[in-house]
């Protein structure tokens, strides 16, 4: 690969991460926290081949070519399969893949353990926001007594939209990248009207009602309300 | 006039050679170009795909593994080539014994000081032996780099709280499999496996900062290249291995063990990410666990491609099964004791 194709490669690819850091799609992706990470990541790597297209430029095409055979005697076999780099930077361009939806939610889900053992939430006149993960560890920790009674409001999307008596709301939570996501599950019933789109993204707010015997926490909702997917969909 | 422009505009193309040599470059971009167009041209219908789920599926898990690998492999790149352009050889052999014996576990903690993912290690170790250090020695950094560093160790305990034994057995484990891997090398005494790798660069009458951006730039495209196609791997058997197969490996205790070791390999996960997910396979023994934090930075989809890449083929037929197996023998005995 000579100096000008690398170089073009790399300023590519760190275009490519300094976009989606910029325009906060990379929150579909990875953990919020990597964001100045990717930045610090895609500017090195766009000076490194803005440097590298420059230099090859002013040397001119025949000089340039030979510096890259000299080079390639230290390396064999080498970096020809960079020009794979350019699938995601495409990928990326052209359509932007979406966040994790429901269709994974199945192979994914967390079973909450015993080890968490929570206080139980203060009484207040506002609903409280749990977040899925939290309302399902808190269901599975001594029946779910530490919120019994509460009004709590829940935000995910919708897994099943067919479920029991109601339909399944669901949400990730990520520790690293989209690779490592594990999906928190409720069933929402009560809400009234034709059973929700799946993928849909809504707020219930409700109550607590136990565990289903499939091993998912019960919702009973009092309100709910469609929302627009978040720029952060993760936990 | 005219009849100037040829000489202006190619210097040094007027022989044959010359020419010929241009002509290759030309070539070389022939291909990204027909990519670009075929792209463009196949939009609609690339669009119209992630319409089902699964596809969508894959395309976030791909770009999502690269996208996150990404940072961490500029950062072993940066390192990489800051040693080439700046560590002269007598300094790193000061740091490392020459013994092997000496140098695999001076080379094992060494590893644990640097936070960073597995995909960064590879172009370290692979700069390492061309600077003289025992191949050996920078395979054992190659190991315990990624798997026993504190950001690692810090993320263990967070995904497993109020079990420190958990973390302790996966240090310990790591520590002893990459460790073992090293000597067990040493005695193979293959040098001829590494020797492309470990053939010394010709010293350089360029400058430093020159050869920082060369080898900067080498370092990134063969490494992201095969970063690629492990990340394509890696989605492709999440999209595909239903959760009714893994769960049917749960229940026996020693295929649960087998089986968590192979997952961590098609997984590939990042090291600072993997306890968290081994949190969730709560169906399975400490011990299977264990395993799956053992392996899974030393030996995965993403990191054979990677290897195979940097240091060829008939090394990584050989390295990445002893490490499998080393790794997985590891963490079954310390597993059995600690757990």
């Amino acid at each position: 690969v000579t100096p000008l194709v690398g170089g073009t490669t790399l300023l590519l690819v760190g275009a490519m991460l300094i976009r989606l850091t910029v325009t906060d799609v990379y929150q579909r992706y990875v953990r919020v926290g990597m964001g100045p990470w990717l930045l610090v990541a895609g500017v090195l790597l766009a000076v490194l081949g803005t440097a590298a297209v420059v230099t090859a430029l002013r040397k001119g095409p025949a000089e340039e070519h030979l510096d890259g055979e000299e080079h390639d005697h230290d390396h064999e076999h080498g970096d020809r399969v960079g020009w794979l780099l350019l699938v995601p930077v495409l990928a990326l361009l052209l359509v932007v893949p979406p966040a994790l939806g429901s269709f994974g939610v199945d192979r994914s889900r967390v079973t909450p353990g015993s080890s968490a053992v929570f206080d139980p939430l203060p009484a207040a006149a506002e609903p409280r926001d749990l977040t899925l993960l939290e309302f399902d560890q808190r269901a599975f920790d001594r029946q779910g007594q530490s919120m019994r009674g509460a009004t709590l409001r829940l935000t995910g999307f919708v897994a099943q939209s067919a479920d029991g008596a109601g339909f399944r709301l669901a949400r990730y939570q990520i520790a690293c990248c989209a690779a490592d996501a594990v999906a928190a599950v409720a069933r929402v019933h009560g809400a009234a009207g034709a059973a929700p789109a799946r993928d849909a993204w809504f707020v219930v707010t409700g109550t607590f009602q136990g565990v289903g015997k499939d091993g998912v926490p019960e919702f009973a909702a009092t309100a709910v309300q469609q929302l627009p997917a978040p720029v952060d969909p993760y936990e | 006039m005219v009849s100037e422009v040829p000489t202006k505009t190619r210097p040094g193309g007027d022989s044959p050679d010359g020419r010929q040599r241009s002509r290759s470059a030309e070539l070389a971009l022939a291909p990204i170009a027909g990519l670009l167009i075929l792209a463009v041209l196949a939009r609609p219908q690339l669009v119209s795909l992630l319409d089902r789920p699964a596809v969508a599926n894959w395309a976030t898990v791909f770009v999502a593994v690269t996208v996150q690998a990404l940072p961490f492999l500029v950062l072993g790149v940066t390192v990489s080539a800051g040693i080439a352009a700046y560590v002269s050889p007598a300094t790193l052999s000061r740091l490392f014994p020459d013994r092997p014996v000496y140098a695999v576990p001076v080379a094992a903690l060494a590893g644990a000081a640097l936070p960073g993912c597995e995909c960064g290690s590879v172009p370290i170790a692979r700069r390492l032996m061309s600077r003289g250090v025992t191949p050996a020695a920078a395979l054992t950094f190659l190991l315990a780099a990624p798997a026993i560093n504190p950001v690692v160790m810090v993320a263990t305990a967070v995904a497993f709280p109020g079990q420190p034994e958990v973390v302790a057995a996966r240090f310990l484990a790591s520590l002893i499999a990459a460790v073992a891997v090293g000597l067990i090398w040493t005695a193979m005494g293959r040098s001829d496996l590494t020797a492309l790798a470990a053939r010394p660069a010709p010293p350089s009458p360029r400058r430093p900062a020159e050869v920082f951006a060369q080898t900067a730039q080498h370092d990134f495209l063969s490494a992201g290249g095969y970063l690629v196609v492990g990340a394509a791997a890696a989605a492709s058997l999440q999209t595909a291995v239903p959760r009714s197969v893994v769960d049917a490996f749960a229940e026996s205790p020693v295929l649960s063990v087998l089986a968590l070791a192979v997952l961590a390999v098609v997984l590939a996960l990042c090291s600072e990410a993997d306890a968290f997910v081994a949190a969730g396979l709560k169906q399975f023994s400490l011990t299977a666990r264990l395993a799956f934090l053992v392996v899974g930075p030393m030996v995965d989809v993403k990191l054979i491609a990677l290897q195979a890449g940097t240091f060829g083929r008939a090394f990584t037929l050989r390295f990445a099964p002893l490490t499998f197996v080393c790794a997985l023998a590891s963490a079954s005995l310390v597993g059995w004791w600690l757990l």
